[in-house]
């Protein structure tokens, strides 16, 4: 089937599946493989994207669903080769280990700030409860999201 | 592979179901779906994807009720202040279902019409006493919500039906509702245990209530027997743990990775007292505006 | 990769049957097959420790998971429709499921074929040291117990990935995530009959392993088989579900230990039966019981001990070498009975520890030498800043709770093979660029980093000078793997050695050059300058092409081989660890009694790393350490029901959220190791040890019950309420 959708501000179109999960799209037909996949159950958040500027898990989102929308990934969070402000905060606090939840962990925490910049230890755990990490313990990661969101915060 | 139909209206996607009976299935924020499809556990011919419908998804108030469009995602009751205010039991059901993205995703419609019998917001909706409304090709009709469930992923919809939406009756003037649950982490996981209770009250005893619960049958239950336990009552300690044994007794919980039946029968005992608890505090004004209540009831998780 | 196929595996459904026959034919006439594998048409030797596995079973199946048979396909539909037509008739066996009757002589055998074994115990690891008897004899108070542990995983967010491709001229080249990559390419020769030096294997960037990628498994043969008989390349990603189900775990262990003290809170003896519940098959995963060993004889000073462990065959997914290896198992017990008899002596738990604590300059009963050991003062850390003097035992009304655990591991390599070594090159180039090929691997835990650090320091340059390669075994020199948190010390050892060679290099050629001896050269940020002669200086990129542009040059290029002064164990004595690692934690936890629910409310930790070379990496070795101990303590297992898997997903699994942990309080202790690479120590495994004892302990000072096994999932919880499950004190004299 027919799909047409907004990438990171480029426009595509393919033939895909009339089942094909957003994730499969991304990864198999964009070539987008900042995505991961982690269980294709909604359990880890690896796969996590925006689309129309919310979270959700591409595993689990029809990609014909996003007919005409708009998707955002990890890779269209840094700009001409910088990285974001959020990627930029995982390296200095050390937030990455392995890195393959990161990507998911990132936008999550895009949408999370996107939401409430002011957000409070508390509420970034909760916030991020639906991205597994197995490395880090969160710590770092909950340093490095507080660390933008004041700085978010301050910028307005 | 299934095909996939794209209706425009409510009346394409009717009639389009009614055609191809017993091998459409509706897709609606597709987070069930398409684990099932995936696993083999439904094999359809066609999806039938409900997003484009737009005029089932939304909230609408007016003073006596609370109609809540079947494709209402569970993130947007979340984060409603006037469903906060009418039926905190809904919002606290909504905000612990799976993660953020889940949420955005999911949708009210999709969580009853899965029929899980862990689903968060069916007793959440029960205990404000939810009237489905649903279309088929002969128009709509409406039935108690309770009627809706037949079995463990199965409601009593025909093959040609489609829930519209869920309503709530206003609260009362002094009336509270909660939603608690048990897991073993404190994210994430599907409820071993989930109870919801509401209370109204005249100012002096309890004038109605509801207890509904989930995961402990298999259908969310409406238990009448335990509410009536604490109507006529100041709603004491004595009353409530009398309510949470009827409830206890009424359900039929099974053993698996979620919990033995033997435990979630005494879960269910402790939860309902608590959820009746702060359903109470809630309609007589003692527990503080807008603040959501802890997940099983107790723990605050605030550190020293 | 242009020609790649997909790979799949059929699995088998019961936990254990005889093979009668199985029908390929289906399959392999499906358009878009292009190889089907079975036992039957492909050559393939026993693998794993003891040589009792295959990666196609042809006789038996011993899981649910074992691997049957395998298809190469155009795509993932094509690939699962030809498993469906594979048939396969099997025959029922009787299971044994409770490793206790795998104990018996006349349970179902599930390794018919080994000869001598006794029921199905697939080794033994037992040890005396000291008197035990007189020890008992002796002791004022013995506290007594059973505490036991389930099947974990070690549930990485990326699930195992091969990819398998033959050169035309018979080369084979495998993109692996495995970590044990030199052992991994002789073990593919060795089974699959290949010539191992026409493999190579390469590592890509891994998506966290926690050791449960460190060795081969069946589907890594399995992928080399199809690629091999499809001739193309072939892709196995496993799924979630296979991941649980067809991977490694961590294995079940069952500790009944007895712990006794004289009056004034001195460890007497230790007495422990062990039974490990390894699984279908005795892989690296019977070695838990090696650390289980060390930490029952070796945690605190313990004058006599006993150990009798049984490591047993059951019709379940097999072990492996999951993080921590057997220790927080044992910590589980060990630790629990050190604040069990603390209180039935009535002395302070941190006070008994502090009395027992291990020294510098202690060699254990198993002949472990401690060089640095930073254990008392990590104890001393955590009852500071926890309140622990003020606040133990003082909570219980609010259903609150304290409970403490330290470790011991090792922390500087661990020698199970012949060598524990690893190779190191430096090449200084042209450029001036600095690359170290290393043998070891990286896997997400930041040892590249740390490596470049130590060459960096070594020669005097900024750390982005230097570039690491480390992922082909064409390239990079031997290593063992990584493994037993001995990279920074047995890696990092070697790196320093190479790049202080490399430097002695270059300063021969500037010696020569700038006119000067050695002794009067010094290097500043990758310049070679004379003393008190600023005009006189080189950077390395000119020392570099003055020593290779001319006749007769040379590159700079040094070679380093450090393989710790460790000894293999006999009879379990024996120096195996260059270092050891020592820590402490303590747990604050509120229960709610009425649901057994457990909220974990603070972890203050501290840990003797040695030296910390990169301390947020150390902390985050720590801080993940600890959380997957958080994970081991309240949420994480797969629960079995006959053999099977419950729930093959990670919410019912029950990997920790952001939420079930709580912000982790890190101290580094530095104790500075006379051996370790500018004094570090392992510390890739300290953190996720004591988490399910201080746990275990908190809950216990919280509402008066005594957990027997972890994780302390709340139904266990309310059942240890209800039947008031306390603590077995079997004398008290005190």
């Amino acid at each position: 089937m027919r799909l047409e959708l907004t990438v990171n501000r480029d426009p595509y179109r393919r033939e895909v599946a009339p089942d094909a999960s957003l994730l499969t799209v991304l990864r198999d037909d964009l070539g987008l493989t900042g995505t991961k996949w982690g269980c294709m159950t909604g359990d880890c958040g690896a796969c996590t994207v925006l689309v129309d500027g919310e979270p959700v898990v591409s595993c689990l989102q029809l990609a014909q669903q996003v007919q005409g929308g708009e998707v955002t990934t990890v890779e269209g969070l840094g700009r001409d080769g910088e990285l974001g402000d959020i990627q930029a905060a995982f390296v200095r606090n050390g937030a990455a280990q392995c890195g393959f939840c990161t990507p998911g962990m990132i936008v999550a925490a895009e949408a999370l700030l996107r939401h409430n910049a002011a957000a409070g230890e508390a509420e970034i755990r909760e916030g991020l409860a639906g991205n597994l990490c197995r490395c880090t313990g969160y710590n770092k990661i909950v340093d490095a999201v507080l660390e933008v969101g004041r700085a978010r915060s301050a910028a307005t | 592979m299934p095909e996939l139909y794209v209706p425009a209206q409510l009346e394409d996607a009717l009639g389009f179901m009614g055609e191809h009976a017993g091998l459409a299935l509706p897709v609606a924020g597709g987070t069930d779906v398409l684990i099932d499809l995936r696993i083999g556990r439904a094999t359809p011919k066609w999806l039938v994807d409900l997003s484009p419908l737009e005029a089932l998804a939304g909230l609408a108030f007016d003073g006596e009720t609370l109609r809540i469009g079947a494709l209402t995602r569970i993130r947007t009751i979340e984060l409603d202040a006037e469903v906060a205010r009418r039926a905190p039991a809904v919002v606290e059901a909504a905000r612990v279902l799976g993660s953020v993205q889940i949420r955005t995703m999911a949708t009210v419609g999709g969580n009853i019409c899965h029929a899980t019998p862990s689903a968060e917001m069916p007793p959440a909706l029960l205990v404000h006493d939810a009237v489905a409304t649903v279309a088929g090709p002969d128009g709509e009709r409406s039935l108690s919500l309770s009627e809706l469930f037949s079995g463990p992923g199965k409601t009593t919809l025909e093959n040609s039906e489609l829930l519209t939406a869920v309503t709530l009756r206003a609260p009362k003037e002094r009336s509270g509702s909660c939603y608690l649950r048990q897991t073993v982490r404190w994210s994430m996981d599907l409820a071993g245990v989930g109870v919801a209770a509401a209370v109204e009250t005249d100012g002096a005893v309890v004038t109605g209530a509801r207890v509904a619960l989930c995961a402990v049958a298999p259908v969310p239950l409406l238990v009448a027997e335990a509410a009536d336990a604490v109507v006529g009552t100041e709603l004491t300690t004595e009353t409530a743990v009398e309510a949470a044994a009827r409830a206890a007794a009424a359900c039929s919980p099974i053993t698996d990775a979620r919990g033995t039946a033997e435990y979630r029968r005494q879960v269910v005992a402790v939860l309902v007292a608590r959820a009746l608890r702060i359903a109470w505090l809630r309609a007589t004004g003692e527990w503080p505006a807008g603040v959501p209540a802890p997940i099983n009831g107790v723990l605050s998780g605030e550190g020293a | 990769m242009s020609g790649l196929l997909v790979g799949a595996i059929l699995r088998s459904p019961h936990p254990h049957a005889r093979i009668r026959s199985i029908d390929i034919s289906a399959a392999e006439q499906l358009p878009g097959v292009h190889a089907v594998v079975h036992a039957g048409n492909v050559e393939q030797r026993p693998f794993g420790y003891n040589h009792d596995n295959l990666p196609l079973k042809g006789d038996k199946v011993r899981f649910i998971g074992d691997e049957l048979a395998a298809v190469a396909a155009i795509d993932e539909e094509t690939a699962r429709q030809a498993l469906e037509l594979i048939r396969v008739d099997y025959e029922l066996l009787p299971a044994v499921f409770d490793p206790f009757e795998a104990l018996d002589e006349s349970s179902p055998p599930i390794h018919d074929e080994l000869p001598d074994l006794e029921g199905n115990v697939a080794m033994r690891w037992d040890f005396d040291h000291g008197d035990v008897a007189a020890a008992e004899a002796e002791a004022a108070v013995i506290v007594e117990g059973t505490y036991s542990s389930p099947q974990a995983a070690p549930a990485a967010i990326e699930t195992h990935v091969v990819i398998a491709a033959f050169d035309p001229d018979g080369h084979l080249t495998v993109w692996s995530p495995v970590h044990m990559v030199f052992m991994y390419r002789k073990e593919l020769a060795d089974c699959l009959g290949l010539d191992w030096q026409q493999i190579t294997i390469i590592q890509p960037p891994v998506g966290g392993s926690f050791g449960g990628k460190i060795d081969i498994d069946p589907h890594d043969f399995i992928t080399v088989m199809l690629a091999r008989k499809a001739r193309r390349p072939v892709r196995l990603v496993l799924s979630r579900e296979d991941e649980f189900i067809g991977t490694r775990t961590r294995q079940p262990i069952h500790f009944k230990l007895r712990t006794g003290a004289d009056a004034e809170g001195k460890l007497l003896f230790r007495d422990a039966e062990i039974v490990s519940d390894n699984g279908a098959y005795n892989g690296w995963g019977s070695h838990a019981m090696l650390v289980a060993m060390n930490t029952i004889t070796s945690m605190y000073r313990v004058p006599a001990s006993r150990v009798r462990c049984a490591v047993t065959y059951t019709n379940k997914n097999y072990g492996g070498s999951v993080r921590g290896f057997g220790n927080p198992q044992a910590t589980f017990a060990v630790e629990q009975q050190m604040e069990e008899l603390a209180d039935a002596l009535g002395m302070d738990p941190m006070d008994v520890r502090l009395r027992n604590a291990n020294q510098p300059a202690d060699v254990t009963p198993q002949g472990m030498e401690i060089t640095s050991c930073g254990l008392t003062e990590c104890l001393q850390i955590v009852r500071e800043q926890s309140g622990w003097d003020e606040r133990r035992g003082k909570l219980r009304e609010r259903h609150r709770g304290l409970g403490a655990a330290a470790y011991i591991h090792v922390g500087g390599g661990a020698r199970i093979y012949g060598s524990d070594g690893c190779g190191a090159m430096v090449k200084v180039d042209d450029s001036g660029q600095i690359t170290l090929i290393s043998g070891s691997s990286e896997l997400g835990q930041g040892s590249e980093t740390a490596l470049a650090m130590i060459v960096a320091e070594e020669m005097h340059v900024p750390l982005e000078a230097v570039h690491v390669i480390n992922s082909n075994t064409d390239v990079k020199p031997w290593d063992v793997g990584v493994h037993a948190s001995r990279t920074t010390f047995v890696a990092g050892n070697a790196a320093r050695m190479a790049a202080a060679d490399a430097r002695d290099q270059l300063l021969e050629t500037a010696a020569e050059l700038l006119e000067a001896p050695v002794d009067r050269l010094r290097i500043v940020d990758g310049t070679v300058g004379v003393v008190d002669d600023p005009e006189r200086r080189m950077d390395y990129a000119r020392l570099v092409r003055r020593r290779l542009l001319r006749e007769q040059g040379s590159v700079v290029m040094a070679t380093a081989f450090y393989d710790p002064p460790t000894e293999m164990q006999k009879e379990y004595r024996g120096n195996i660890s260059a270092a050891y690692g020592f820590g402490a934690h303590v747990a604050e936890v509120e229960v709610d009694p009425d649901t057994g629910m457990v909220r974990l409310l603070n972890l203050w930790t501290a840990h003797d790393v040695g030296r910390a070379i990169n301390p947020m990496l150390c902390e985050g070795q720590i801080e993940g350490g600890a959380a997957m101990g958080i994970g081991l303590a309240l949420s994480e297992e797969l629960v079995i029901f006959d053999g099977r898997i419950a729930a093959p997903n990670l919410h019912d699994y029950g990997l920790p959220t952001a939420l079930d942990v709580p912000r982790i309080v890190v101290n580094l202790v530095e104790t500075i190791d006379p051996r370790g690479p500018f004094g570090a120590k392992g510390i890739g495994e300290g953190g996720i040890i004591p988490p399910a004892a201080a746990i275990a302990n908190a809950i216990a000072d919280a509402t008066g019950i005594r957990p027997r096994e972890y994780p302390m999932r709340p139904w266990k919880v309310k059942g240890w309420i209800d039947t008031q499950e306390r603590s077995i004190v079997v004398r008290n004299d005190a």
